[in-house]
């Protein structure tokens, strides 16, 4: 007992001095180079569910940051370096505030940047706010993060309502460009949170627009046969079917409305399933020519992501992706806002943010013409991108069609979908 | 009026691969009194051995049958031989082995797992010649795969009461799932019954991975989505009796089908669960199910 009780105290006394030596030796460093760095503070989920896609984030800030330091770092601060630290969120809200709060505080950090999860901004981007330190959100989707007249908050993505809101503005464009007569609609989802919430929205935009809806259905994703719910939309006729699925429950719904010869204008799918690489895989025909909305695609027609995808594929085995864009902008926006700032003071950084129009350098591989953020610290221009299944050179490939600056050079929607 | 002649008619074809797949589940409780949780394991196994056969040799699923039925029959006389038999024996004094339920449903997490860690958690579509086949009659469409499930079924079922009723071996089976004792009195060795029973419980799960393979995907925990069907099935149409499981298939394929069509297709599990109950209510051991004491 009391031979536990020694080694124990012994533990804890080589503990606390590693950390007030690690501290000492921390506080030295950031001394030194006190004029010549501009930290920023990464809150993102690098393990846990979500880590997959908090990694990408992390690599891609990396790239960023280092082609801004090689490229001669700030110049309106004397070159001053980019510092990314990094805190693993866990996808846990608690977690995030907690980190927030010790990156202000210990760290210092001028700039914060995460966190992937809605539910993890949410409260992170609350103690930024109090502690008035500018917080860069490259993508988190819930409508709520920019709607709380929060003044240091800026959203880099497109919010969740936005996503439908394009699905009816490309309805509207190709109305208009191939004559199509489109009066009813089939909203057809997943029933868990996602796909609901979805459907909440098609609703009003359908009132909005004009459009009948004559079908709203939402399933189980797990169903052992989606024939009855084929069936269902078959029988009501619709023009268009708005989609919002799962991977294996998109499969099933589009293999079974081919077989059921299911037949519409157009079919729509909301990312997600129908954004799966497994389901072009299993798929194959039966998806040719559905539409569904991306935030990103590597086939964009802007200059510099050929060139920047196989960078960054060499560097880390696997291709840039819609988060990993966004990450990969907002440190182009802070190094933006920073030179236009030409300091590091919080207020002076979000006039700077509160400002920007940036739509040159590198940042520009997002899918819009540039970046510039409304009052509530909502990117007004961030757009998603639709694309079309198509057969390219036997394969079915998703291409880029609408807007049409974004299109893959040489192609357009095929509007109605041809019956096969 | 059409609508509703389509949804009697997928229901049926869906309801009886509904049923095929109960029928291993109810022979396998019927003869050991087990109530096997990794039934839906054993028709994953079946799965993926099926949609290996028709990756790998590209032939007909149908043909694959050849392959997959004998594999998965050793699967399940194997499983019971090596995994369940010991716990039988040590509990051969007990009326109702409960013990083994805990076992199955260990065998169901390791089957699961052990798959997800060798093929992964994709979804895997196999791509044969009557994939996305169908024929017309009229205005109502037959899916072609689902119809052979229903052939499948038939031939199963009858091969299946032919067996039980006219082999030697069958009759062994009848007599261990009367009472094992005596069976076991009478020179019949209980154990090897157990294992013959298992397997051909397990190598019916090859048949319906063979049915399903070419219209649904195949994945690591694919079983789970029928085997509460299953379940449900078995029970509603008594527990142990093979023409119960058949219509207990086909009710719940119905339901799922007619009901879709007046109302969202979320609630037609409701009404599942409803009829369920009712039945149960009314026969409290279900459609077929015998008033003896188990």
């Amino acid at each position: 007992m009391k031979r536990g009780s020694f080694w124990r105290t012994g533990f804890v006394c080589v503990v606390a001095l590693t950390f007030a030596f690690a501290m000492v030796l921390s506080a030295g460093t950031s001394a030194v180079a006190k004029d010549k760095v501009v930290k920023i503070g990464n809150i993102l989920p690098l393990s846990g569910p979500s880590a997959s896609v908090g990694i990408q984030g992390k690599y891609a800030r990396e790239l960023a940051t280092e082609q801004i330091n090689n490229a001669g770092g700030i110049k309106s601060l004397g070159g001053a370096k980019l510092e990314n630290i990094y805190v693993d969120s866990k996808s846990d809200p608690t977690v995030g505030v907690t980190a927030a709060e010790r990156l202000i505080n210990t760290n210092k950090v001028h700039i914060l940047s995460g966190c992937w999860n809605s539910a993890v901004t949410y409260p992170s981007t609350q103690v930024a706010e109090r502690y008035r330190v500018p917080f860069i959100v490259p993508v988190s989707v819930r409508n709520t993060i920019t709607e709380r007249g929060f003044k240091y908050t800026f959203r880099i993505a497109a919010k969740d309502a936005w996503w439908t809101r394009d699905q009816f503005e490309f309805l509207e464009d190709m109305k208009k460009k191939s004559g199509a007569d489109l009066k009813t609609m089939a909203f057809v989802y997943e029933n868990g949170d996602w796909g609901v919430g979805m459907a909440e929205q098609w609703e009003k935009l359908a009132e909005k627009y004009g459009y009948d809806v004559v079908l709203n259905e939402p399933y189980p994703s797990t169903a052992s046969d989606l024939t009855p719910v084929v069936m269902k939309i078959k029988r009501a006729k619709p023009d268009v079917i708005l989609l919002t699925s799962n991977a294996s429950d998109a499969i099933l719904l589009t293999n079974t409305m081919a077989e059921m010869k299911v037949k519409a204008k157009a079919i729509i799918g909301t990312g997600g399933g129908h954004a799966d690489p497994m389901f072009r895989k299993n798929c194959g025909a039966n998806a040719e020519y559905m539409f569904d909305v991306v935030e990103w695609e590597a086939d964009l027609s802007k200059p510099g992501i050929p060139e920047l995808n196989a960078e960054f594929k060499k560097r880390h085995g696997f291709d840039l992706a819609g988060e990993s864009v966004d990450a990969y902008a907002s440190v182009y926006v802070i190094a933006d806002a920073l030179e236009r700032a030409a300091s590091t003071d919080a207020q002076k950084l979000r006039e700077a943010l509160a400002s920007m129009h940036l739509d040159s350098g590198p940042a520009m591989i997002v899918s819009y013409d540039a970046i510039e953020f409304d009052e509530s610290g909502q990117n007004i221009n961030a757009g998603l991108v639709m694309v079309q299944y198509r057969m390219v050179d036997g394969n079915l490939e998703r291409v880029s069609v609408w807007p049409e600056s974004a299109a893959r050079a040489g192609f357009e929607a095929v509007f109605p979908m041809p019956e096969k | 009026m059409d609508f509703i002649i389509q949804a009697i008619v997928s229901g049926t074809l869906m309801g009886s691969i509904y049923g095929l797949a109960a029928l291993g589940l109810t022979l396998i409780f019927g003869v050991i009194k087990v109530i096997n949780f990794a039934h839906g394991s054993c028709l994953m196994v079946g799965m993926y051995a099926a949609y290996w056969v028709v990756m790998l040799t590209g032939v007909n699923p149908y043909l694959a049958l050849i392959v997959v039925v004998p594999l998965l029959f050793f699967f399940g006389y194997f499983l019971q031989d090596i995994v369940i038999k010991p716990v039988l024996e040590a509990q051969s004094d007990v009326r109702e082995p409960t013990e083994v339920i805990i076992v199955t449903s260990g065998v169901w997490y390791i089957l699961d797992n052990i798959t997800l860690m060798i093929f992964g958690a994709e979804y895997r579509v196999v791509q044969t010649s009557i994939t996305g086949k169908a024929f017309e009659i009229g205005e109502i469409i037959v899916s072609t795969p689902k119809l052979y499930g229903l052939i499948a079924t038939v031939i199963v079922s009858v091969a299946l009461v032919w067996f039980l009723k006219y082999t030697k071996m069958g009759k062994a089976i009848r007599a261990a799932s009367l009472d094992r004792e005596a069976a076991s009195l009478m020179g019949i060795n209980q154990y090897r019954v157990y294992n013959i029973a298992f397997g051909i419980g397990t190598a019916i799960m090859g048949v319906v991975g063979c049915v399903l393979i070419p219209f649904y995907y195949v994945f690591p925990t694919v079983g789970v989505i029928f085997d509460v069907k299953c379940f449900i099935i078995v029970v509603l149409g008594g527990l142990g009796s093979i023409p119960g499981a058949l219509l207990g298939g086909v009710i719940i394929g119905l339901i799922e089908s007619i009901g879709a069509q007046f109302m969202t297709s979320t609630w037609t599990e409701l009404i599942v669960y409803l009829v369920f109950l009712a039945v149960l209510f009314v026969k409290p051991a279900g459609l077929f199910g015998e008033k003896r004491d188990w």
